[in-house]
C-alpha cells in the first residue's frame, strides 16, 4: 500500500497544471541539426558501435529516403521538417557509472521534480528493501542508471540499454533486432532504425519467471530533440516477464517528434505483459506544442502457446499514431490488446491494434475504450486477419467510444479479414455519452461535476484499467481524471 | 426398445458416465432421476449423438440396432426423439419449414412418400391443438422469442408430429408453470402411451411424475444407476432427498 | 469518365480491379434517388445476371422520408453495390443486402451513410455466404455530422464461409462528430452454429439438408421487412444458395 501511496503522491505533480513543463540545463551534447548519412554515422560513432550496426543503420537510412510518410490515419499531421531537428542529445557522458553518486545531481533533481515515484528513487539510490521494480531510466536518449542488474543477472535476465547490449550481446542483437519490425515496415519505424538513440534490451531465459516487473521511464528533455527509442524484448521458452513503460515530457512550444519501436519476440510457452501509461505533453488548450508520438509496437508470438498482452492508457501527446500488434504465428498462441485512449482539447489519437492469426487455435482479445473531449479526435483503428492455414481461430473485439461534449469526434475503423472457415470472429462497438441522469445522480450524492465525470469515465475504462499492475492502475485512474480537467462545462 | 450396457462417456476428456446399464422395454415409461451433475443430460446427449460427447466403452442398441453406428439424423429417422432441455433458437427459419423439412428428410431416409405442404400443415395444426399451442406460433422462427414454457410445449408438438417409437426427454419439465407442466404431461401420455412405444424421462424433480406415471424409476448418481424401483421410488426420493437414497 | 480506381483507394481495397476495368468505360453514373420529405420508398435490387455487375446509387432522404432497400449481390465474377446515402432530419433508412457467391467471384457492398441532420435512423444488415474462392466484403461507413444529435445507426454484418479458400472482409466504420448519438455495429464471421446443426439433426434432417436450411435462415431474415408479396428476391437468394451450398 505504501508503494501506491507514494506513487500517487508522486503523480500528484501533474494534478494541477502541467507542472512538469520545465527544462533542466544539463549540458547537452548534440548531434549536428538535420538528418543525413553523417548524422547516422555520428550517432553510431558516439555510441561506439561496431561496423555491422552502422551498416544496419545506414541501410535503414537509405530505405527511409525512398519511403513516404503515412497518410491513411485520421490525423491532421503538420509537415515535419526532418532537417530542422536534432537526432542525438546525451547528458554529458561519463565512464560507466558505479553508483548514483556519480550521476549528475541535476539529473537526480529532474527525476524528483518529475515525480518519478519515490520507490523508484530509492531503487535508483540503492536503498535496501525497496520495492522490486527495476528501472532503466532513459534520460533523454541515453541510459543513465540501470538498477537491480545484479539480482536480474542471478536469474539470468538480461536488462540493459540497447547500446550496451549491442556491445555486450552482439549475437543476440543481430539475431533479433528488426526480426519483428523490419526496417522498411513503415516510415517512422524505418527512421527509428536509422537514428535510434537508445532504448532497452530484455532477454528472459528459458523457464525463468522474471523476479520483478521491469520498468522504464522515458522523458524527453532537450529542445528540438526527436526521441527515437528502441526496445527489444525476447522471452525464451516458458519464460514470463511484465514490462511497464511510463513517460512524460516537459512543456514545449515546438512540436517534438517521437518515433519509437518496440519489438517483442515470444518463444514457445513464453508470456510477455507490456503495460504503458503515456502522458506526454499534449499541447496547450489551443493545441500549441505537444509531442508527436509515432510508435511502432509489435509482438511476434513465434512459439506454440506463447502469449503477449498489450495494455495501454494513452492520455498524452498532441498526435498519437500507435498500433501495438501481435503476429500470432505459434499454434494456440494468444494476443491481447487492452486500451484506453483519452483525448482532450486539440489532441488527435489514431490508435488500435492488429491481430494477425497465422497459427492454428490462436486466440485474440481486443478491448478498446476511447474517450473524446474538447475539440479532439479519437480514432480506433484495428485489424483482425485470419490466414487460410489458421484453423479454429477465435477473436473477440469490444470497441466502445465515449463522447464528452459536442465539439469532439469519435471514430471506429475496424478491419476484419477472414480466410479460414473455422474462424469465429466477433466484433462489437458502441458509442455513448455520459447521460445527464448519470451526472445528476452522482452530483446529487455530493460529487462535483468534474469528479462525477472522472468517476464515470473510470467506470467506462475499468475493464482495461484492471489489466494494469496495481500501482500503475492507480496512476492511470488519476491521470484520466486529470486529463479531463476543463472538459466539463 | 432401448438397451444400454456398461456405458462410459467423456465430455472434454472428463468422465461423466461410468458404466451405466439400463433396459427400457417397449410399452414402458422409465424415469431417470438424479442430482445435478449426476450425468443426466450427458446421457441424453450421448443417446442423441451430440458431437463432443465421446463414448469410451459400452454399447447401446435401439430397436436391435447399434445406436452408435447411426448419425444423429439417422437415429431420428429410426424413430428416436430427443427432447431438449434447452431448445435451440434458429432465427430466419420458421417452425413449419423446419419441421416439414425434418420430417420429409426422415421419410426419404425410410423410403416413404413425403408430405405435401397441405398435409403437413394439417398435421401440425392437429398436434398443436392437442398440446394447447396456438398454431400461429409455428409460423415464427424456431424458438426465437419463445418463453421457456412455450419452448417446451413446442418440443412436445414436435414429438407429436414426428410420432417416434422412443422419446428421450431431457428435463422437459424444468422451468414450467403448472399449466405448462400439465400440458406436457398430457402430451407425453397422449403421444407416447402405446404398447409399441417407450419413453425415457430424465428429470430432477418428481412433480412431472404426478402427470406421467412411470413404470420404472432409476436413480443416477456419478454416472451410473445406483437404484431402480417402481413409481414409489420417486416418492421416496422426494421425501428423503438424493443423498439418502443414492448413498 | 474518371480514371479507373486502384486498390489504394479505401473504397476499392477489396475490389476486383481487372473486372471493374472491363465495365468502367461504359459504367453509368450513380443512379440518383431522391425521396421527398415524408415520402416512403421501397426498392428491391435483383442482380442483373451479368458476370460483372456494378450498381451505384446516390440517395438523398429529405426530412421525415423513409427508404427500405433490399439487394442481392451474386455476380459470378465481380458484383459491387455502391451506396451513398444522405439523411436529413428524422429520415429513416433501412438497407438489407446479401452477398452469395462461389467460384472466383468477388462480391462487395460499399456504403456511406451520412447523418447530416438530427434524429435520423439507419439500419444496415449485410449477410455473406461464400464458397469456393469467393471474396465477400462489406465496407460501410456511417458518418454523423456535427449537430446531428439523436442519430440512431446500426450496422450488422455477418459472414459465413463454406470453403477453405473463401474470404470474408468487413469494415463497419463510424465517424462521429455529435455526442448525443446511438451508433452500434456488430460483425461476425464463422461457421454454421453447431448447436443449431445438432438440433436439426436430432429432428431428422440430414447434414446437407440441415446446412441448406440454416443458410437459408441466415440469409432469409433479410427479406422479412419487404412490404407486399414480392418474394422474388427471397427466391433468387434461395437459388443462389442452392448453387453454392
Amino acid at each position: 500500500m505504501n508503494d501506491q501511496l507514494t506513487n500517487r503522491e508522486a503523480r500528484d505533480a501533474i494534478a494541477k497544471e502541467y507542472e512538469w513543463g520545465f527544462s533542466s540545463d544539463i549540458e547537452q551534447e548534440f548531434a549536428p541539426k538535420g538528418l543525413d548519412e553523417d548524422t547516422v554515422r555520428f550517432i553510431s560513432a558516439k555510441k561506439g558501435e561496431p561496423e555491422w550496426m552502422l551498416d544496419w543503420r545506414l541501410k535503414a537510412f537509405h530505405a527511409w529516403l525512398e519511403m513516404e510518410e503515412v497518410d491513411w490515419a485520421k490525423l491532421d499531421i503538420p509537415a515535419i521538417n526532418y532537417q530542422d531537428a536534432y537526432y542525438y542529445a546525451a547528458p554529458k557522458k561519463k565512464e560507466a557509472l558505479k553508483s548514483l553518486d556519480e550521476v549528475d545531481p541535476e539529473i537526480l533533481r529532474v527525476y524528483e521534480k518529475l515525480g518519478i515515484p519515490i520507490e523508484e528513487q530509492k531503487v535508483l539510490a540503492g536503498v535496501e528493501g525497496a520495492r522490486k521494480v527495476a528501472v532503466d531510466a532513459v534520460f533523454d536518449s541515453v541510459s543513465v542508471a540501470t538498477t537491480f542488474r545484479e539480482e536480474l543477472k542471478a536469474a539470468g535476465v538480461i536488462f540493459l540499454s540497447i547500446s550496451e547490449a549491442i556491445r555486450e550481446y552482439p549475437e543476440l542483437i543481430r539475431k533479433y533486432l528488426g526480426s519483428v519490425v523490419p526496417q522498411r515496415d513503415n516510415y517512422f519505424a524505418c527512421l527509428n532504425s536509422a537514428v535510434f538513440s537508445d532504448g532497452t534490451f530484455v532477454l528472459v531465459p528459458e523457464g525463468v519467471r522474471c523476479p520483478m516487473e521491469l520498468s522504464t521511464y522515458f522523458r524527453i528533455n532537450a529542445e528540438n530533440t526527436g526521441q527515437f527509442e528502441r526496445t527489444l524484448i525476447v522471452a525464451e521458452k516458458g519464460s514470463y516477464v511484465s514490462y511497464l513503460e511510463g513517460c512524460t515530457a516537459p512543456m514545449r512550444d515546438e512540436n517534438q517528434l517521437h518515433a519509437a519501436v518496440v519489438e517483442i519476440y515470444a518463444h514457445e510457452d513464453a508470456e510477455v505483459k507490456y503495460s504503458t501509461v503515456q502522458n506526454w505533453y499534449p499541447g496547450d488548450a489551443e493545441g500549441k506544442g505537444g509531442i508527436f508520438n509515432f510508435v511502432t509496437k509489435r509482438a511476434l508470438c513465434a512459439g506454440a502457446r506463447s502469449k503477449v498482452s498489450w495494455t495501454q492508457v494513452e492520455t498524452g501527446s498532441a498526435i498519437t499514431w500507435k498500433y501495438p500488434s501481435c503476429i500470432l504465428k505459434g499454434e494456440s498462441s494468444v494476443g491481447e490488446f487492452y486500451s484506453v485512449a483519452l483525448t482532450n482539447n486539440r489532441q488527435q489519437a489514431d490508435t488500435g491494434t492488429k491481430m494477425v492469426h497465422i497459427g492454428a487455435n490462436s486466440r485474440s482479445t481486443i478491448v478498446s475504450k476511447g474517450i473524446s473531449a474538447g475539440r479532439s479526435d479519437n480514432t480506433y483503428r484495428g485489424l483482425v486477419r485470419v490466414l487460410p492455414g489458421a484453423e479454429n481461430v477465435r477473436n473477440f473485439t469490444q470497441c466502445d467510444s465515449l463522447l464528452l461534449g459536442s465539439e469532439c469526434g469519435a471514430h471506429t475503423v475496424p478491419y476484419i479479414e477472414v480466410r479460414n472457415p473455422t474462424a469465429t470472429i466477433e466484433h462489437e462497438a458502441t458509442t455513448s455519452k455520459i447521460s445527464e441522469d448519470q451526472l445528476f445522480y452522482a452530483m446529487a450524492r455530493g460529487l462535483d461535476a468534474e469528479s462525477a465525470v472522472a468517476l464515470i469515465v473510470n467506470g467506462f475504462a475499468r475493464e482495461v484499467l484492471k489489466q494494469l499492475p496495481m500501482e500503475f492502475a492507480v496512476e492511470a485512474q488519476k491521470l484520466l481524471g486529470i486529463s479531463l480537467e476543463g472538459s466539463v462545462g | 426398445m432401448l438397451k444400454i450396457e456398461n456405458l462410459h462417456a467423456t465430455v472434454a476428456g472428463k468422465a461423466i458416465l461410468n458404466g451405466l446399464t439400463l433396459t427400457v422395454p417397449a410399452g414402458e415409461i422409465h424415469a431417470i432421476m438424479g442430482p445435478n451433475g449426476a450425468g443426466k443430460s450427458t446421457l441424453a446427449y450421448v443417446l442423441g449423438g451430440r458431437p463432443g460427447y465421446e463414448v469410451t466403452e459400452g454399447s447401446v442398441t435401439f430397436d436391435g440396432r447399434d445406436l452408435f453406428a447411426m448419425e444423429p439424423h439417422e437415429r431420428a429417422a429410426a424413430g428416436m426423439f430427443l427432447g431438449f432441455q434447452y431448445p435451440v433458437e434458429i432465427p430466419g427459419v420458421s417452425y413449419l419449414q423446419f419441421l416439414r423439412e425434418s420430417l420429409n428428410s426422415q421419410k426419404r431416409a425410410k423410403g416413404d412418400a413425403e408430405f405435401s405442404g397441405a398435409e403437413f400443415i394439417k398435421l401440425a395444426k392437429t398436434q398443436a391443438a392437442t398440446l394447447g399451442m396456438d398454431a400461429e406460433m409455428l409460423k415464427r422462427p424456431v424458438n426465437v422469442g419463445f418463453s421457456g414454457g412455450e419452448k417446451k410445449r413446442a418440443e412436445m408438438v414436435q414429438m407429436g408430429i414426428m410420432d417416434p417409437k422412443l422419446a428421450i426427454l431431457d428435463e422437459t419439465d424444468s422451468g414450467l408453470d403448472i399449466d405448462a407442466l400439465k400440458a406436457v404431461g398430457h402430451g407425453i401420455n397422449e403421444i407416447m402411451r402405446a404398447p409399441e412405444k417407450s419413453v425415457l424421462l430424465i428429470t430432477h424433480y418428481q412433480r412431472l411424475l404426478d402427470y406421467v406415471r412411470p413404470d420404472r424409476v432409476h436413480v443416477l448418481s456419478r454416472g451410473k444407476i445406483v437404484r431402480s424401483g417402481g413409481p414409489e421410488l420417486a416418492m421416496e426420493l422426494e421425501r428423503e432427498g438424493y443423498a439418502e437414497v443414492a448413498a | 469518365m474518371t480514371a479507373l480506381p486502384t486498390r489504394k483507394l479505401e473504397a476499392f481495397r477489396y475490389a476486383d480491379i481487372d473486372a471493374l476495368a472491363s465495365v468502367w468505360p461504359s459504367l453509368a453514373p450513380p443512379v440518383r434517388v431522391e425521396i421527398a420529405a415524408q415520402q416512403k420508398l421501397q426498392q428491391i435490387w435483383l442482380p442483373s445476371g451479368d458476370d460483372v455487375d456494378v450498381r451505384r446509387f446516390d440517395v438523398v432522404l429529405e426530412a421525415g422520408a423513409s427508404a427500405n432497400f433490399f439487394a442481392l449481390n451474386t455476380a459470378s465474377r465481380f458484383g459491387r453495390i455502391e451506396l451513398d446515402v444522405t439523411l436529413h432530419e428524422g429520415a429513416e433508412f433501412e438497407f438489407d443486402a446479401a452477398n452469395i457467391g462461389g467460384g472466383n467471384s468477388t462480391l462487395e457492398v460499399v456504403t456511406t451513410v451520412r447523418h447530416v441532420e438530427p434524429n435520423a435512423t439507419s439500419r444496415q444488415t449485410v449477410r455473406s455466404v461464400l464458397a469456393g474462392k469467393a471474396i465477400g466484403s462489406y465496407l460501410g461507413k456511417v458518418a454523423v455530422s456535427r449537430g446531428a444529435d439523436g442519430t440512431d445507426s446500426e450496422q450488422s454484418v455477418k459472414a459465413m464461409l463454406l470453403a477453405r479458400g473463401a474470404t470474408a472482409n468487413a469494415k463497419p466504420e463510424l465517424e462521429i462528430y455529435a455526442d448525443d448519438v446511438k451508433c452500434a455495429h456488430g460483425a461476425t464471421v464463422g461457421e454454421l452454429d453447431r448447436e443449431q446443426l445438432f438440433y436439426a439433426a436430432a429432428r431428422g434432417l440430414d447434414p446437407a439438408g440441415a446446412r441448406a436450411l440454416l443458410l437459408e435462415g441466415f440469409v432469409g431474415g433479410l427479406w422479412d421487412g419487404i412490404e407486399g408479396d414480392d418474394r422474388g428476391i427471397a427466391d433468387a437468394a434461395r437459388v443462389a444458395l442452392k448453387a453454392i451450398a
